[in-house]
């Protein structure tokens, strides 16, 4: 019986002309937009390899040890997703001068995008009417009439109505994917193929979740017509309002101080140590005052021990007299040490404290983040898009993974660096800043994408959410159509 | 004789204009009345005016209290100073050009963020940015900014396709439209009728919510409302109301070719969609396709290439004064022809993706509101072109002003051009409605 109630919904939804209108659509916008793309990811790759080659030829020809910190070569590739996700962009901060302001205007179209806003849409066109219009044309009615339980009804129509609604988008991804084969600027590797699979299932469970919302919608609601528009209501609040709401939400919140106002902050701390610097001196200066007395003096006459300053003025004549006088030598031994102590302090509790103001801030930045992310959890929506980004690499996570393979790689270049120059300084006793070093066979700086294991530990528990967000429509629905009247 | 009679024939043919006059005016406004008086009633009307008027009024809200911030930012930014580099003099303090955020950005936000940035003398005359935002949620980078424009743009047009999608074939399904025309009631009136009707009555809540948050935004002291602010939102506001009717009579043309409402419906959601999102967002990235354009890391890293080849060819020692002063020449033409030659393609590719995305009513409409409130594209090309102006100039050179674009600069500059579009577009889908409805099989 449910085979028979599956095969209908199915046929149903096949000849419906919605179907038609859904599949020529996606069909035709997935396809533009990964050629498009592809051909966006052909030129990201070839300026890529521009920059790699010319830092190349620079390093080539102008490698000294003077000017080598501005030219560490590290270029990020494009992301190997770009052809069908395009990553956000990096650290704001950053920004370049002539950067390009139109994205902000308008965010790129994306296979992201087709799945967040066409699918959902097409999902609920799908099911709004699944149980609204069997109602209002009759034929609900003579359905039950029959021998049939309705829980095989609502499984029949949730099978048989899924399984229509993902034919567009699988086929429509399907050509995408085989353009993506074809083109041959584009090499995916077998995880890559491993993340592509994963990313149509984590897509397929965000699509049926707004099969299942409208199904739930369309058990709780008499005509198909207030079915639809609170269908739409929920996708308006759920796809365009929470998700962009909830950054700014949590930004009031969670204020965090700006970055020069905990520059400001750090200088007034360096300022306030100074003054403390200062008096702990003249405690030490006071101090050897009293039990020296005119020995110390005499080490004062020469502007030794003057209140700020740490250069010596006459350093050979202190030097002269330490060598004449064991005791003078001793006394200045003496002082230097507690001198060098109370700077060491000082400077260590400075330090410290700096250390702690910038901590605060990066701690409360993570928490503004942390609560917006967790905020905006409560639309499906956000939550397919950390899957579907981090799973892909082209998300947050990987451009902190990406800022940690550079700053490795900074490391292991600059040991590279120091030991050409000490064999260089071996080699040649002229050696200077400006002489030219050979640097042809350093490592190339190679990003790999970060293993899946870290990847799907970040991912798993948004995919949960939205696993549940399935069931918890589906109970509903099922609670919703077990009372349902169907007269 | 002949006076008198010329003159009665004049005055009962003007008396019978009248008549006529008033009759079709007194039907128009039966039909108006009763269109918004059904509407009223409706469920849709419900749902959809207290969907718009929270939104609204959250939408507003939200960016005031990001405007404060970005306010506060601003106000720390000024006062801050940076370390000029490799000046003749050795090292010089200066304080960075920032300009502040406009409270028009409240409403449109645009690129305000990008251009409130401050801006500061960079290695060998080039130009840094820094934003040192205080919200440095990374978040943002992933979902858009929920202003009154987005409102506007996506979910009132959505709302207006709602409102009209079924004012036709809606009334061919329950049978009224064929009583309707059953009567001495003519076609054109009628469909003029509804539009009013419909679109009144779908207007009416978005002003007054409108009006809500913009009086209380304006009343709180942090926000600075110039007559030049008044007259650019009150611009805004026509505009928003032209590009909504524009998805009306859209929604209409659709309702006019169609004879299910559930078809109309359907149809009207992927039109809206592909006006809305597809066309937009996929042409800015065509338009990439059609223009050669490095990227921004390219340009820099060529540019600090440049920069350090004429560290060392100034600083090599055994040449003469001429020879050095010829290298920096030569390194800073190279310098500026790279950048001029960035800009050059750079601003192709805008006036490209203009023109593609301007197929639809909502890119025209962007860059229209962001082009009035002063945070679109063309007042980013004059800021940067301010910047680079005062870069260019002595180290100790006054301090930096920058006015954004005055509402006559606003029109001047063709802001009015996407207008025109809308209208266009306005005036296309309402001819097409109107004639479909002519040729409507009411049966």
């Amino acid at each position: 019986m449910l085979k028979t109630i599956i095969a209908r919904e199915f046929l149903n939804n096949i000849l419906d002309l919605r179907f038609i209108v859904g599949l020529v659509l996606c069909v035709i916008i997935t396809v533009a937009c990964t050629i498009i793309l592809s051909h966006d990811y052909g030129k990201e790759l070839a300026d890529y390899n521009i920059r790699v080659n010319l830092q190349d030829d620079f390093l080539s020809n102008y490698a000294t040890r003077g000017r080598i910190s501005g030219m560490v070569p590290h270029q990020k590739p494009p992301e190997r997703f770009r052809p069908l996700i395009i990553g956000i962009s990096g650290n704001e901060n950053s920004k370049s001068f002539d950067d390009n302001p139109l994205p902000i205007l308008f965010p790129s179209l994306d296979f992201l995008f087709i799945v967040t806003i066409i699918m959902s849409l097409l999902a609920i066109l799908f099911s709004y009417d699944a149980i609204t219009g069997e109602r209002q044309r009759g034929t609900l009615r003579l359905v039950i009439a029959n021998s049939i339980s309705r829980t095989t009804i609502l499984f029949g129509k949730l099978v048989g109505g899924a399984a229509s609604l993902l034919i567009p988008f699988i086929l429509s991804l399907l050509l995408g994917v085989l353009y993506i084969n074809l083109n041959p600027n584009i090499q995916w590797d077998g995880l890559a193929w491993v993340e592509l699979v994963l990313l149509t299932v984590a897509s397929i469970t965000f699509i049926m979740l707004f099969y299942l919302l409208g199904l739930m919608v369309s058990t709780f609601s008499r005509y198909s017509a207030t079915s639809i528009l609170s269908c739409l209501f929920l996708w308006v609040l759920l796809i365009l309002v929470i998700p962009n709401v909830c950054p700014y939400i949590s930004a009031q919140l969670r204020r965090v101080p700006s970055i020069r106002e905990t520059e400001r902050q750090s200088e007034e701390i360096g300022q306030a140590y100074d003054e403390v610097h200062q008096q702990r001196r003249k405690q030490v200066v006071n101090k050897f005052r009293s039990a020296y007395g005119g020995l110390f003096s005499k080490l004062e006459s020469l502007g030794f021990g003057r209140i700020l300053d740490d250069e010596i003025d006459d350093r050979e004549k202190v030097g002269g007299l330490a060598a004449a006088d064991p005791q003078f030598r001793t006394m200045v031994d003496a002082f230097r040490h507690e001198l060098d102590q109370v700077s060491s302090e000082v400077r260590g509790a400075e330090r410290q404290e700096v250390d702690k103001l910038w901590g605060d801030l990066n701690t409360k930045v993570a928490a503004q983040t942390k609560l917006a992310k967790n905020l905006a959890c409560i639309s499906p929506l956000a939550n397919f898009v950390y899957v579907a980004r981090d799973l892909t690499g082209t998300g947050l996570r990987s451009l902190q993974y990406f800022e940690k393979t550079k700053s490795e790689y900074r490391k292991l270049f600059w040991r590279y660096v120091s030991k050409k120059v000490e064999d260089a300084r071996k080699n040649d006793p002229t050696f200077r800043r400006d002489t030219f070093l050979d640097l042809s066979d350093y490592s190339r700086f190679e990003f790999k994408e970060e293993a899946l294991r870290g990847k799907l530990g970040e991912v798993l528990p948004y995919w949960g959410i939205l696993v549940l967000f399935n069931v918890v429509f589906f109970v509903a629905a099922f609670a919703g159509f077990m009372r349902y009247d169907v007269r | 004789m002949l006076n008198r009679i010329v003159g009665k024939e004049i005055r009962n043919s003007l008396s019978s204009y009248k008549c006529s006059i008033t009759r079709v005016l007194t039907t128009l406004e039966l039909i108006v009345g009763k269109e918004m008086r059904h509407n009223l009633f409706s469920y849709k009307f419900s749902i959809i005016t207290i969907l718009t008027t929270i939104l609204i009024l959250v939408s507003i809200f939200i960016m005031y209290l990001d405007y404060c911030l970005a306010r506060e930012n601003y106000e720390i930014l000024r006062s801050s100073t940076y370390a000029i580099p490799l000046t003749s003099e050795g090292i010089s303090e200066a304080t960075p050009v920032v300009i502040p955020p406009t409270p028009l950005s409240i409403f449109a936000k645009g690129l305000d963020e990008n251009l409130c940035r401050s801006y500061e003398r960079g290695f060998g005359g080039g130009v840094s940015v820094n934003s040192n935002r205080q919200s440095v949620n990374n978040l943002f980078k992933l979902f858009t900014v929920p202003d009154l424009l987005y409102v506007i743009k996506v979910i009132l047009s959505l709302c207006a396709m709602l409102f009209s999608f079924d004012i036709v074939s809606g009334e061919k399904e329950t049978g009224t439209l064929r009583q309707s025309l059953s009567n001495s009631l003519k076609r054109p009136i009628l469909i003029i009728g509804k539009w009013i009707g419909g679109f009144t009555s779908f207007i009416l809540p978005f002003f007054v919510a409108v009006l809500l948050g913009t009086a209380f935004v304006t009343l709180k002291p942090t926000v600075d409302m110039s007559p030049q602010n008044w007259a650019k939102l009150g611009l805004f506001l026509l505009s928003s109301v032209i590009y909504l009717s524009v998805f009306f009579s859209l929604g209409l043309l659709i309702s006019c070719l169609t004879h299910q409402s559930s078809l109309s419906l359907v149809i009207s959601l992927f039109v809206w969609t592909i006006l809305v999102f597809v066309i937009p967002n996929l042409g800015n990235i065509l338009a990439r396709q059609l223009v050669r354009i490095p990227t921004v890391q390219q340009l820099d890293l060529r540019r600090e290439q440049i920069q350090i080849r004429k560290g060392i060819e100034v600083n090599r020692p055994q040449t003469t004064m001429y020879e050095r002063m010829e290298a920096l020449e030569r390194f800073n033409s190279e310098n500026e022809m790279l950048g001029e030659d960035y800009r050059n393609r750079f601003n192709r590719l805008v006036t490209i993706s203009k023109n593609i995305t301007r197929i639809s009513p909502a890119a025209a409409f962007t860059f229209q509101a962001t082009d009035i409130m002063g945070t679109g594209m063309l007042e980013e090309r004059k800021l940067k072109r301010a910047v680079r102006q005062y870069m260019h100039s002595e180290a100790n050179s006054p301090a930096f002003s920058y006015q954004r674009s005055s509402f006559r600069e606003v029109l001047g500059r063709g802001g009015l051009s996407n207008c025109l579009i809308l209208i266009l577009f306005n005036v296309l889908f309402f001819t097409g409605a109107y004639v479909a409805f002519l040729r409507y099989d009411a049966r």
